[in-house]
């Protein structure tokens, strides 16, 4: 209620005073969300190498977000596969009709950044939006407040399990993904534009750089999903539609964190690695 | 799922279990897509009829589109970075390649990452949000009540929902082309001194209006496809707190995939 009338007050003042509010509020709003996650993702290392584990929970977590996801990322990675390759054959049609280097180039491009961003995407909404919901519905039931009454911290019992089993499995469903969306391609290739298997399978532009690259963004994505989606989920209050609310929330910080690291580690890789 | 015996199957064995998982996920695939088909002629008898309620309407337009501009700002800008950035190798390896960045980069905004980023961020801000407030309604018997006073749920709450993320994508690929646009034309004078007026040559030369409506019609089509899973799984909520979060997942989910099958079938449809 106080906030009510002070934002009455406020708004008697006039418009520019009242946007002035709402930016300084969301202002402050942002900076409370980044140390919340910042201090989350603290005790989440700080568990990972004290806490106490339980038995087989990180397995389970792996089959939770690695096996049940498979089948949908390998869904949208291979239809995404068959749309790239299409597209830039269209593209290369228009310049030059040279086919040779699609295949490397795509390769290329598919190991430093479209495996791991557009996996780590869909995983976002599958898996982030899933612990969102896991967790905000036990925080709405106050289960998390019987974790702590029974001295257990829900860092240590919820997040740390998710986010090793994350780690491991991103990078993993990443890897699987990718290659089904190179070959998917290379069935579009060979069909549309009759590229042969020896031009399309050719591993002359990989080095060392687009790895690392490539392998750094896997292992970056697959920790800040589950710790950004778990930050969404304990931060829930207010019943179903809060719920619902920080389900959403999760999704999309989650997609707007990964299009935000990808900028930089890009950005990163390419002073480090110059072609 | 257990009212028909099988007759001599074996119960249990590895065999039996993945045939009847299979069977149930195909089943309720099948089941999925038949709801939001008999959901999109209901929405579609009431929309010929131009039963709508308008207030609610111009609310959800607010509440969608207006409120969704700071998010789309943010992702077009750092995505036309991206494709710049991972463009870069490309065009250093090419000599001269310099004048087609703006194209390249036209190109791939314009006709697919566009439309796709965009329509992933739509889906998990308005999408996702629509399905949890249809559900919350649905698990306190919202929608019942609307039923017991003679309101109709469909036209007074789902036919204003469906065309407000049609129209919020629409307007929202257009704004996120152009920034994607200004973002890769200043990360290309960052990273590879290309000036924005080179990009902008190679931009305007080298592609057609074709490429900008191959664009906005995915858009169209991926906003009706985020709009019936979004009403669909929302109307759909059973179980209280936890219904609303498993229905909130299911549609991002549902979206997602639906996205990426039908951005397939219209790149290869319009070529």
């Amino acid at each position: 209620m106080g906030e009510q009338v002070e934002h009455a007050r406020i708004a008697d003042q006039g418009v520019i005073h009242a946007e002035v509010y709402d930016l300084g509020a969301q202002a402050l709003s942002l900076v409370g969300a980044g140390r919340g996650l910042y201090s989350l993702f603290v005790r989440t290392l700080y568990y990972t190498f004290r806490g106490r584990r339980e038995k087989g929970a990180v397995a389970a977590e792996m089959f939770e977000i690695g096996n049940r996801s498979l089948f949908f990322l390998c869904v949208t990675m291979g239809c995404i596969g068959m749309i790239m390759v299409y597209q830039s054959g269209l593209q290369t049609q228009r310049i030059v009709p040279d086919f040779s280097l699609l295949g490397p180039t795509y390769l290329e491009l598919l190991v430093r950044d479209f495996a791991a961003s557009i996996g780590a995407l869909m995983l976002s909404t599958r898996v982030g939006a899933g612990i969102a919901a896991e967790i905000g519905s036990m925080v709405v039931t106050e289960q998390v407040d019987a974790l702590r009454m029974s001295a257990a911290d829900p860092v240590d019992f919820l997040i740390v399990p998710k986010f090793l089993a994350s780690l491991v499995m991103t990078t993993v469903l990443i890897v699987i993904a990718g290659t089904i969306a190179f070959l998917t391609g290379f069935a579009t290739a060979r069909i549309f534009f009759d590229v042969s298997a020896d031009a399309y399978f050719s591993m002359q532009l990989i080095d060392a750089g687009d790895v690392i690259t490539g392998a750094t963004k896997c292992i970056a994505y697959g920790g800040a999903i589950p710790v950004v989606s778990g930050y969404c989920g304990l931060s829930t209050h207010g019943g179903s539609e809060g719920v619902g609310w920080a389900t959403t929330r999760a999704v999309v910080n989650c997609s707007l964190t990964i299009i935000i690291m990808n900028f930089f580690i890009s950005g990163a890789s390419l002073m480090i690695f110059p072609t | 799922m257990s009212a028909a015996q099988p007759l001599e199957a074996p119960r249990g064995s590895i065999v039996y279990n993945m045939l009847a998982s299979l069977g149930a996920s195909t089943m309720g695939i099948l089941e999925v897509v038949g709801g939001m088909a008999l959901l999109l002629v209901r929405i579609l008898s009431r929309l010929v009829r131009l039963q709508l309620d308008l207030p609610e309407f111009k609310r959800n337009l607010y509440k969608m589109a207006v409120k969704s501009l700071p998010i789309v700002f943010v992702v077009a800008l750092f995505t036309g970075a991206i494709v710049v950035i991972q463009a870069a190798p490309l065009i250093k390896r090419i000599s001269g390649a310099e004048s087609l960045l703006g194209w390249g980069a036209g190109f791939g905004v314009l006709r697919e990452i566009g439309p796709l980023l965009t329509a992933l961020m739509i889906s998990g801000r308005v999408g996702a949000n629509n399905t949890a407030e249809l559900g919350t309604m649905v698990v306190t018997d919202q929608i019942d009540a609307l039923r017991a006073l003679a309101i109709d749920p469909i036209s007074f709450l789902i036919v204003p929902r469906f065309l407000g993320i049609i129209i919020t994508l629409f307007a929202m690929v257009i704004y996120a082309d152009a920034l994607a646009l200004v973002g890769a034309a200043y990360t290309g004078q960052g990273f590879l001194n290309v000036t924005p007026r080179t990009f902008y040559d190679g931009l305007t030369t080298l592609l057609h209006f074709s490429d900008v409506a191959n664009g906005l019609i995915k858009a169209v089509v991926f906003g009706l496809m985020i709009a019936l899973s979004s009403c669909h799984f929302g109307l759909a909520t059973t179980g209280g707190a936890p219904g609303v979060g498993r229905a909130v997942n299911a549609m991002v989910v549902a979206a997602a995939a639906s996205i990426f099958v039908v951005d397939f079938l219209v790149s290869f449809v319009m070529g």
